[in-house]
């Protein structure tokens, strides 16, 4: 065959040129008309679609913008919720709602807040913020960005809008089984499939912005220059791959017995309802810090703009970022307190509740004596920092107290808890965030927020906020319960919660205030200045009027603070003459650069506008939402339509090889078009998806081993065990196919084409005899009869979904040798899949000695 | 010792590959103390679990292996901590910040934020370490 023949040199992947520039290249003109020109075909081939097309756009700008406001709007219909609550609780014996619909309200209340207003807004600002900060043209996947949120658009919609049908989820935010599993009605389906839904979108946004973060700083921003928020948003983003995927595997878990009746938290046939806690709280309680850190870094970059000089302790900025993103793992039982664990259990939660407060504290103090020592300007965004300080504090206060186990025994489940929690989400996301929209908002939108207005909606949310939430510490410490719809008069309650719900329309107020100064027509207000607040960093060196091309040459950084330390940057990037200031193919393109020192690597081409994003979310909607109603073939239809149409997306707009292998990129730089392996930024999406998908596994398999601790008979005596044989045959099986592709890999790469798609189309065959002979092993089993059975077959199941990923993963490569996408010199897809495999590998041997051994040892 | 401290930025023949393992193994170190901490966190809460919910070994033997278990993990965090404070180098040139674009200044803020990771990891070893010592049985 001739292709194997076909064994040319490998291309020279290596940048070759001038690097670092030196200030003789950078002090040289760039001629008016090649400026021009060049300026010309970058806005072309940047262009944001025009009329209905406009949907297609996949710009962070526009993405951004789109997912912000739909959060906010989500958070809108959540404060009304919230709303509704205080009226009917504001006086005794209220019957303005019933219990049922009072359930209902707060149940979506808390789960639209956390899930569809604060997660959601991390990754809306991340995606607006983050290129413009490190001076990129966009995010590495932008199709994968407008995926998400349209994901997020479809199920954020269908949760909510399931309170007008009176059918919402009622069993509280974090839907406590047995109470959830065994409520009448499609309530608890619509949670965990609706929000199941938007954690996948979450961790693709988390993958987004991790390799953002982590490949697409400007050339020379190593990692000790990189804006704090960069910072923050690498730790969030590996923290959000620790902490959703235990809550998938428990919605998996969950909605295997709510749909199929597999008894995981049934304890009547061996389950146990402390499973759920378990699972829920540890994505629970890092889900807090992933709320409040992103907004915390807001001020870390607003407040050296007021303070005029650079923070201080950058390095203590990111021990606290990294300290409190490990130390949020270890407290998720103080969500638990009185759930009877031993205390010892809850000693080890408890101080690591203490500990947490070092790291916390410390970045505050960072802030505080940058505060001391720059030249404040009390302008709004400082206003709103200032009062996210004091609040913050006072939830971290109370925070304390409640680590502490014997406290939390007496208002567990009290209005204690509600203002605790609204001190800390307020003060540590509300207000930094509304800081930033007033921070930002000349850089999204061109325009100035009104500083009058500003003033009026923080007094009022300020005061609003305290009236509403202080009372509720001492509501709470007389013994008003959470959840009530209603309780008698009395108890001494009856004034304090009429004061809560005067503050909570005080803060109605405020908030009507802001959302109108943010939609409020501008057209003719003049043009903001370029950079209003004379910060220092790249974001700022934004066009007025808007260019949709992120910047118009990709600098060199030396600095932290850019346009504060760097003279005549900004007219140097202006004019073209740092990176990438053209784009001649008219395709648009972005720099990839070395994770620690920034060296530049890769020109990587990346996608624009289409529909096929939106095609693909909506089936992937339909196969999740189907479910909810219990339609269960159009929901596998759907799943199929939607894997069609990602691996059209990717077929077509991924990893093609290049028509040239390299291009120069200005200052004498030359770059390669492509490149795979852990150079390539589709390689490092691949692994950090694998960590997350390993994450959730491993929850799945900690299940097994809880049920055995939790248990004096697990497995129960003479319980039936999978087929050892098949097991056994599965676990080679799956082996053998890891093997094939590594030889795939190599085979190819040495130009033996016909083996290496041999070894593809075997590793095919063997990953599908491999699930066939694990789903056999566990087919005589009876899930429905009791939880150990449910838990091996729930195992299995997991493993043969991958055995089918993995099986159209190598006949896509397979696909993609034949139709020349795949070749030995360009085999980014073969890359990434053998890193796949290892992973798969990896979880197959331990599912099957799980399954297989473990039972028959213990 | 501090090889790509001297990594001189331009791109040279042999570089690519080899210098981006180093690079990136000086990011991932930050996070060793911390990975020490969780560790360390899981063990006990794991061994006390299988204790006093599954019986299968007595509190007191669990207690003990434990702070031995602590004091090995304060070790292991002293020895990173020691590490990075001699790649920070503090001790050497009183340069407490490293806001420079140089490798070293890079360098040396790595080592930084590794030793600041290894104090607070020390001390919530420390904390979690107490109701080891304080609390008594499986209550």
């Amino acid at each position: 065959m001739s292709a194997d023949k076909a064994a040319l040199p490998p291309p020279d992947r290596r940048p070759l040129g001038p690097y670092p520039p030196t200030p003789e290249m950078l002090a040289e003109p760039v001629p008016e008309a090649l400026q021009r020109a060049q300026a010309d075909r970058l806005r072309a081939a940047w262009r944001t679609p025009k009329g209905w097309r406009y949907w297609t756009a996949v710009n962070n700008t526009e993405v951004g913008k789109w997912y912000c406001l739909t959060a906010l709007a989500f958070m809108l219909c959540a404060g009304v919720m919230a709303l509704i609550i205080r009226l009917q609780l504001a006086v005794p014996d209220n019957d303005l709602v019933s219990s049922d619909r009072f359930s209902q309200l707060f149940t979506l209340h808390g789960s639209a807040m956390m899930f569809l207003f604060a997660v959601p807004m991390f990754e809306a600002i991340s995606i607006l913020l983050l290129p413009g900060m490190l001076g990129a043209r966009d995010m590495p996947f932008p199709r994968l960005s407008a995926f998400g949120y349209w994901c997020f658009l479809i199920g954020g919609t269908f949760v909510l809008v399931s309170i007008l049908f009176d059918i919402a989820p009622r069993a509280g935010w974090f839907m406590y089984p047995p109470l959830a599993t065994q409520d009448e009605g499609p309530g608890s389906d619509i949670w965990l499939l609706g929000l199941s839904f938007i954690e996948i979108a979450s961790i693709a946004a988390a993958v987004e912005l991790i390799v953002g973060a982590l490949k697409c700083r400007p050339p020379g921003m190593r990692v000790n220059m990189m804006p704090l928020y960069a910072w923050y948003v690498l730790v969030v983003g590996g923290m959000i791959l620790f902490a959703f995927p235990p809550l998938i595997a428990g919605d998996f878990l969950f909605e295997l017995e709510r749909s199929l009746d597999w008894p995981f938290f049934d304890p009547t046939r061996g389950g146990d309802p402390m499973l759920w806690q378990h699972l829920f709280w540890i994505f629970g309680h890092p889900e807090v810090y992933i709320v409040f850190l992103p907004s915390i870094a807001i001020a870390a970059m607003v407040i050296p703009t007021v303070a005029r000089r650079p923070i201080v302790g950058y390095s203590w900025i990111v021990l606290s970022a990294v300290g409190v993103g490990f130390l949020s793992f270890g407290l998720w039982v103080h969500h638990m307190f009185t759930t009877g664990l031993p205390s010892i259990s809850l000693g080890f939660f408890s101080a690591a509740s203490q500990a947490v407060v070092i790291p916390t504290g410390i970045q505050l103090f960072a802030f505080l004596a940058t505060l001391l020592v720059g030249r404040v300007t009390m302008n709004l965004p400082m206003l709103w920092i200032a009062g996210a300080l004091a609040v913050f504090t006072l939830g971290g206060l109370t925070g304390v107290m409640l680590a502490i186990a014997p406290f939390d025994f007496q208002v567990h489940d009290t209005y204690f808890i509600v203002a605790h929690l609204h001190y800390t989400l307020f003060g540590g996301m509300i207000f930094p965030v509304i800081a930033g929209v007033y921070y930002f908002f000349p850089f999204i939108s061109k325009k100035m927020l009104s500083e009058r207005l500003g003033r009026w909606s923080f007094w009022l949310i300020f005061t609003g906020f305290n009236i509403c939430f202080l009372p509720m510490h001492l509501t709470g410490l007389l013994g008003m319960p959470r959840r009530i719809y209603t309780y008698p008069t009395g108890l001494g309650w009856d004034w304090l919660n009429l004061i809560s719900t005067v503050g909570a329309f005080i803060i109605a107020a405020g908030f009507l205030v802001f959302v109108w100064d943010l939609l409020r027509p501008k057209g003719k207000q003049p043009q903001p200045p370029r950079n209003p607040w004379q910060a220092g960093t790249l974001e700022w060196s934004h066009d007025i009027p808007e260019e949709a091309w992120g910047v118009r040459s990709i600098p060199h950084v030396t600095t932290r603070y850019p346009l504060w330390e760097q003279p005549g940057i900004l007219e140097r990037m202006d004019a073209g003459r740092y990176y990438l200031p053209d784009a001649e193919e008219g395709r648009r393109e972005t720099l990839i650069t070395s994770v620690i020192d920034a060296r530049p690597l890769q020109v990587q081409r990346v996608t624009g506008p289409s529909w096929i994003t939106h095609v693909a979310a909506a089936f992937t909607g339909g196969c999740f939402i189907f479910p909810t109603f219990g339609y269960y073939w159009p929901a596998v239809v759907c799943g199929v339509f939607a894997g069609m149409a990602i691996l059209y997306w990717l077929w077509t707009a991924t990893a093609r090889p290049p028509e040239a292998e390299r291009k120069d990129v200005g200052l004498g730089l030359s770059l390669p078009t492509y490149v795979s392996g852990p150079d390539s930024v589709g390689w490092w999406a691949m692994w950090i998806t694998m960590l997350g998908d390993a994450t959730a596994f491993a929850s799945i398999i900690f299940g097994f081993f809880f049920y055995w601790t939790a248990q004096d008979d697990f497995p129960p005596d003479g319980a039936l065990h999978a087929g050892a044989g098949e097991t056994a045959l599965a676990a080679l099986a799956l082996a053998a196919a890891w093997g094939l592709v590594l030889l795939a890999r190599r085979w190819n790469r040495h130009g033996a084409v016909t083996a290496a798609r041999l070894a593809l189309a075997g590793a095919a065959l063997t990953a599908a005899t491999g699930g066939g002979a694990l789903a056999l092993a566990v087919w005589p089993l009876d899930p429905t009869s009791h939880v150990y059975p449910a838990v091996i077959c729930a195992i299995a199941l997991w493993i043969c979904v991958h055995a089918a990923l993995a099986v159209v993963m190598h006949l896509y490569c397979l696909a993609g040798s034949f139709a020349g996408k795949l070749t030995p010199h360009h085999d980014a897809d073969l890359c990434n899949v053998a890193l796949f495999s290892h992973f798969f590998v990896l979880s197959s041997l331990v599912a099957c000695a799980v399954i297989g051994l473990a039972p028959r040892l213990i | 010792m501090n090889d790509e401290s001297n990594t001189s930025d331009r791109p040279r023949e042999d570089e690519d590959r080899h210098a981006f393992a180093a690079e990136a193994h000086s990011l991932w170190r930050i996070t060793f103390a911390p990975t020490v901490w969780a560790l360390h966190f899981v063990l006990c809460y794991g061994l006390v679990s299988l204790s006093c919910a599954k019986e299968l070994i007595p509190i007191a033997t669990v207690q003990a292996v434990l702070t031995a278990l602590s004091l090995l993990a304060l070790a292991i965090i002293a020895w990173l901590g020691f590490r990075s404070l001699r790649q920070w180098r503090v001790l050497v040139t009183g340069q407490l910040e490293h806001p420079e674009g140089t490798p070293e200044s890079r360098h040396r803020f790595l080592g930084h934020a590794a030793f600041l990771l290894s104090v607070i990891s020390a001390i919530g070893v420390i904390f979690v370490s107490m109701p080891l010592i304080l609390i008594g049985g499986c209550q």
